[in-house]
Formats: C-alpha cells, structure tokens, sequence
C-alpha cells in the first residue's frame, strides 16, 4: 500500500491524507470486496482528472496486478498492516505517542499521523533509517492467502479492472499527451479558465433606495450589469518550419472555439523569427506595423505557438532573416525582446516535446530566456494558461 | 468484514431504458455506499444526466434538479428570498393570496437543494452543468452539500438535511473545475461506449433494427468518428440518424461519401463540406 501511495506521488497525481482515510473507511465498510471494485474504488477516491487516469492505471497494474501477495479479502491488512504496527510501536517506544494518547485516539486518528509520516518522506527513502520503510519486498507479510491467488477472472465483473487497465484508454488524456483532435476539449476547458466570469446581473441597492425614497416610496428597482473581465488574445503562430505543420489547423481550432471567450482574437504569422513584422495573413503577404502590435501589448495577452527552433544565425546575428532578400539589421532575439518588454502578460508554446529541447537547436534556449516556454501538451498548455493567469493578475491591477 | 454493497437497500442496477455497463454501476454504488457526490465527466450524449434520472428511477426516488447558470451564485439554489414581492405585497397589500407581510417564510422559496433538504424523502438531487458556474459559485454548494446543511441568511435560521440526498453531478469540462471541488467528489470520466455497447445502447432505442443494418450503421458511425471532425458524432446523432433511415426507408446506411441522412450525424457546414471532400479554402 505504501508502494501504492508513492507511485502515484511519483506518477504525479496529488494525493492526500485525506484520500487514505476515505479509502480507509470505504475498506473497512466494504466497498471493495473484490480487486475489480477496490480498482474502481480507488480510482473513485484518489483520481479526480481524467488526464490522471493512464497514469493511476499504471501504477494500480504495477503495485496489485504484479504482487500475488495482495489478498483482496484481507484489505484492511493494507492500511493498517505490518508497517502501521511498526510505527506505533515505534513512537510509543520513543515516547512521540504517550500510552494514554492511544487510548483516547481512534484508529482513523492513529493512521492519519502515520500515513502524514510517510507522505512527509519524499517517497526516496525507502529503507533508511526514517520511521516507516518498505524494506522488503512483501511489508504485509501476511500469510493467510486464500489459495489459488487473486480473483481477476470469472466471478467478479468480468475482470473489469484487467480488461481496463490493459486497454490503457486514457491515454491520450495524460498530462503528457501532445495536442491533438480527440483531447481538445481538455485544452478548451484549460484555456476558457483563462477569463474571469461573474454573473451578469445584481440589483443596484443603493440607487434602488435612493430612487424608491424620491419617489416618495413608489418602489423601484435598478440593476446594473456587473463588470465583465475579458480579456483580448493575440496568437502569433510560425507557419514557416515543418514541426508546425501538424499543429497549424488544430491550433487554429483551438483558438477559434474559444473565440467567443475573449473579446477579440486575432491570429498573427511569422516564418521562423520575428524581424519588425508579422502578418495577418497565413500567405504573410499583408504586414502589421510593429508599432501597431506592439501598441496593444497591455491590455492582450500573447501566445506565441511556434518550434523556436532556427539557425542560430537568424536569431542572433544581423541581417538574419531567413529571407535572403531581408534588409533589416537589427538581430531577431533584440526583436523578440522588444516583444517580450511590451506584452507583460505572455507565453510561449513549442510543439517540440520539452525533453528535446536541448538537443533540437540552442536557440530554443535562447527564446527560452526571454519568453516562457511550456510545450504544446495538455501539461504544457495548463501550466501556461496558470502562467498566463498569474502575470495577468499582477499587470491588471498595476493598471 | 461485511459487505456494504451486497447488503445496502440502496442498491442501483440499471434500467430497461438506460445502458448501464458494470463499471458505472459500481461507481454509482461506491458513490451512493460512501454518501459521497460524484461527479461525471465526459463527451456530450454519453449519457451523463440521464444517469440521475435512471438512479431515481430504479431506486424509486423524486428528482431534485437544478440546471446550472453562469449568473447562479449557489444560494438561489437553497433558497430565494423574494425582496421584490415583499416589498410589493407591504406596499400594496398582499391581497387574498394569504401571504402574510409580517412572516417572512411566506417569502422564502426553497431551491433544488433546499427542496431536497427540507422533504422527509431521501431524493436524488442533481446539479447538471455544474461547470458553468464560477469557480466561487461551486465551492459554496460543496460547503452547503458536504454540511448538508445552509443558513438562510436573513433570519440566520440553520436549515439542516433531513436525509442526505444522493448527489450527481454533471459537467461537460467548459472550464476547469476547482481542485478543492474536484477532492470533495468522487469523480468520474464515461468513456464514449465502444461498438459492443453501442448495439446494445441502440437496441434499447430500435429493438427491432435488423443485425446487418445495425452494424453496417455502426462501421460508418465509427469510420466518421475517427476522421476528426470539428463535432463528430455522438450517441445522439447516431440515434438520430438511425431513426431518419429508418423513416425514410433507406435501406442501407451507404457507402464512401455515399452516407445518407448525412446532416443528422454532422451538424457544422465545415464538417459536411470536409465530408465531401469539398475543402473550403481554409489554409493557413
């Protein structure tokens, strides 16, 4: 069990002591007979995302599936088992627990502390001289398995935690997933939290009274429609570099299905790097000024969808431009600077998984230090909307 | 160790209208077992709402449903109180509606959840759409849902659950939920059914559809569904549809670009027009 609770803190779904307890209790009552209902069980208590669900999967295969010394009759033996004991005595032994403490505990107060302990452990530790270690293989050691191992198959509901597992159906909704058609609504709710929304309608009391009174008691009533916070968005997207290429017309998606979210969108392009100009046309045949773009920078919020990933000539040196035809001397990152300093409230989102980076092209690190960078994953996406929000905070009320 | 599902009189285990596979029957037992909310996620016309509804009616129980608003602030669904009519009725009488301007009951209306709070029933209550709320809205109902108990504020009168009801939530993911929200409910994701589950979803709708037809239907309904519409097809399209070819006495769902009855199963002209291989000329 403790395996269990580490891997999905490894796997990085949050867990809490409070989720131990409610399983604790669930056990205890009987929810989960069998390892099918314990799956779902504890899928019920410790998942709340759907983007967490491969990974629960995973580490529930790994921990129960794999161990035939897990007994599905005996799960109580799990929470309150050899290592909950250990520990008990353990502080009662070292005085932390007095004796009379105990009896004035109830076992659910008991194993909080305990599993506060071992979630208090970074889940590294494992064999230490800390107060609760895994140390074996088999922790629960108990012996009194009812003979033929766990029941998968058959009689329970037809194998329902194997035939999931296996199938592993989540998987495009893991954190780690790229962008694509089947996980965008995940993106569209994580970026619809990217506005404020209150409720459209409040009885003003105060002009309602004021009025009623002029009245001479004839009531009537005001309302007023409460402030709406919507944002404006500018995308600026690369539709140069082959990496774009599959992302191009999702992204577009993306963005226009949350079009009616904001009070304007609008899609600039770029091929590569941005000298001065960027265009509103895909062909990057009708230029905006900079000026113009720029001029904007406060009050919008930037995403920038692009690979960053160029010769390094084009982002650092003069006259770098892709375009040999260019005349424009000021190197590309001074650009992206200048773009960066006029919009507080900005991001940017590479399609190159964020473990390439280093190794696709240096100049993702370059653009990395002067935008904030996530990848176009469902992860990424959420970290840069939750980027976006807090800088967004800070900037709305400087205004 | 006794086992609270076998023994529970609560007990959910599907009805004749409704598909229910045995891994949300579990859930939906877990959930009731525990006394805990839970909430479904999922595409639209897996059949999310529909399942409050089949709760109720397999277990015998009233609905209490509340449609969920952007403009809600969460108290309305407790209760409401009328300023508005009281200060009528204490202006111009209240007539012989027999309402009483002194006693403020009178002007105190019970929401979904006050309903489900005050009756003497456990009843099943649902909050369908919970997601387009505000994000402040949802903390208060849980808070109200997890007491199960509210404060009507104005007489600072404590309105205490007389049974808890079972609570489903809905949400069709317009806007993340709150963690704290999401830690208070047991919350679960319906997949979109597979071909297996969908003959026997279409069944309890068509019962006498003929078994080539079905899966004929179905392979196309699929094959659109895999080719990455902006809205591709869901269970209700695909009942839609079946029912329109049955209407109109087609005899084959069709073939290739063929498909009759198209317009039931995609609704945006961009999808038809990509359908038909008629490319708007969207580039980037």
């Amino acid at each position: 069990m403790i395996d269990f609770i580490y891997g999905l803190m490894r796997a990085g779904i949050p867990v809490s002591v409070h989720y131990i307890l409610e399983f604790y209790r669930g056990l205890r009552a009987g929810i989960a007979p069998d390892l099918d209902r314990l799956f779902l069980f504890a899928r019920l208590v410790f998942v709340k995302k759907v983007e967490h669900y491969d990974a629960f999967e995973q580490v529930f295969r790994h921990v129960f599936l794999g161990d035939p010394s897990v007994d599905p009759e005996d799960w109580e033996a799990l929470l309150t088992g050899k290592p909950f004991q250990e520990w008990l005595r353990r502080q009662v032994e070292s005085g932390r627990l007095p004796l009379e403490a105990l009896r004035e505990f109830d076992n659910e107060e008991l194993l909080e502390r305990f599993w506060r302990t071992v979630m208090a452990q970074d889940g590294e530790h494992h064999g230490g001289n800390t107060w609760v270690g895994t140390g074996g293989r088999s922790p629960f050691g108990h012996s009194g398995r009812h003979g033929g191992g766990i029941r998968v198959y058959g009689e329970s509901l037809h194998g329902t935690a194997q035939k999931v597992i296996g199938a592993r159906r989540y998987i495009q909704y893991s954190d780690e997933t790229p962008l694509r058609s089947e996980n965008l609504r995940q993106v569209l709710s994580t970026l619809k939290s990217l506005r404020p929304v209150g409720p459209e309608n409040e009885l003003d009391v105060d002009t309602t009274i004021y009025r009623t009174a002029k009245n001479g008691g004839e009531i009537e009533l005001v309302f007023q429609r409460e402030l709406r916070n919507r944002v404006e968005l500018i995308v600026l997207v690369d539709n140069g570099g082959y990496s774009m290429v599959p992302y191009v017309d999702l992204v577009k998606t993306v963005f226009n299905k949350i079009r009616d979210c904001f009070r304007d969108v609008r899609f600039y392009y770029f091929h590569n790097c941005i000298y001065g100009t960027v265009y509103a046309d895909p062909q990057r045949r009708q230029p905006v000024s900079w000026e113009k773009l720029l001029a904007s920078g406060k009050k919008t919020r930037l995403i920038i969808i692009g690979d960053a990933n160029m010769a390094p000539a084009e982002l650092m040196a003069s006259y770098g431009s892709i375009d040999p035809a260019t005349a424009i001397r000021k190197p590309g990152f001074v650009w992206l600077r200048e773009l960066r300093e006029a919009f507080p409230v900005s991001v940017w989102l590479n399609p190159i998984p964020r473990d390439h980076w280093p190794w696709n092209s240096p100049t993702i690190g370059r653009i990395g230090d002067i935008f904030h960078m996530e990848d176009l994953t469902l992860g990424g996406i959420k970290n840069a909307t939750a980027y976006l929000n807090i800088q967004g905070q800070g900037v709305d009320q400087a205004a | 160790m006794q086992n609270v599902c076998e023994s529970s009189p609560m007990r959910f285990e599907g009805t004749d209208r409704y598909y229910l596979n045995s891994e949300l029957r579990e859930i939906v037992n877990i959930a009731i077992a525990m006394g805990k909310p839970l909430l479904l996620t999922g595409e639209a016309g897996t059949g999310k709402t529909q399942l409050a509804f089949e709760i109720a009616r397999a277990l015998n129980l009233r609905m209490e449903e509340a449609r969920c608003k952007s403009t809600f602030k969460g108290e309305e669904l407790c209760y409401v109180y009328d300023t508005v009519l009281r200060l009528n009725d204490s202006r111009f009488g209240s007539g012989d509606t027999g309402r009483d301007v002194n006693n403020i009951w009178d002007y105190i209306r019970f929401g979904p959840i006050g309903r489900a709070f005050t009756c003497e029933d456990r009843r099943v209550l649902l909050l369908d759409e919970i997601d387009k709320t505000d994000s402040d809205t949802q903390d208060n109902l849980l808070d109200v849902l997890e007491d199960g108990a509210f404060i009507i504020r104005e007489i600072n009168h404590k309105i205490r659950a007389k049974q808890r009801p079972i609570i489903i939530i809905t949400s069709n993911a317009k806007r993340e939920l709150s963690d704290p929200f999401l830690r208070r409910c047991f919350c679960h994701y319906i997949p979109f059914p597979g071909p297996e589950e969908m003959v026997k979803i279409v069944r309890l709708h068509y019962p006498d559809i003929p078994e080539a037809f079905l899966h004929a239907s179905l392979e196309t309904f699929y094959r659109l569904r895999e080719e990455g519409f902006e809205k591709p097809p869901a269970t209700a399209e695909l009942l839609d549809w079946i029912g329109a070819m049955r209407a109109g006495g087609v005899r084959g769902p069709g073939a290739g670009k063929d498909v009759a009855h198209i317009g039931t199963l995609l609704k945006r002209t961009q999808d038809i027009l990509k359908f038909k291989g008629i490319r708007k000329a969207l580039r980037f």
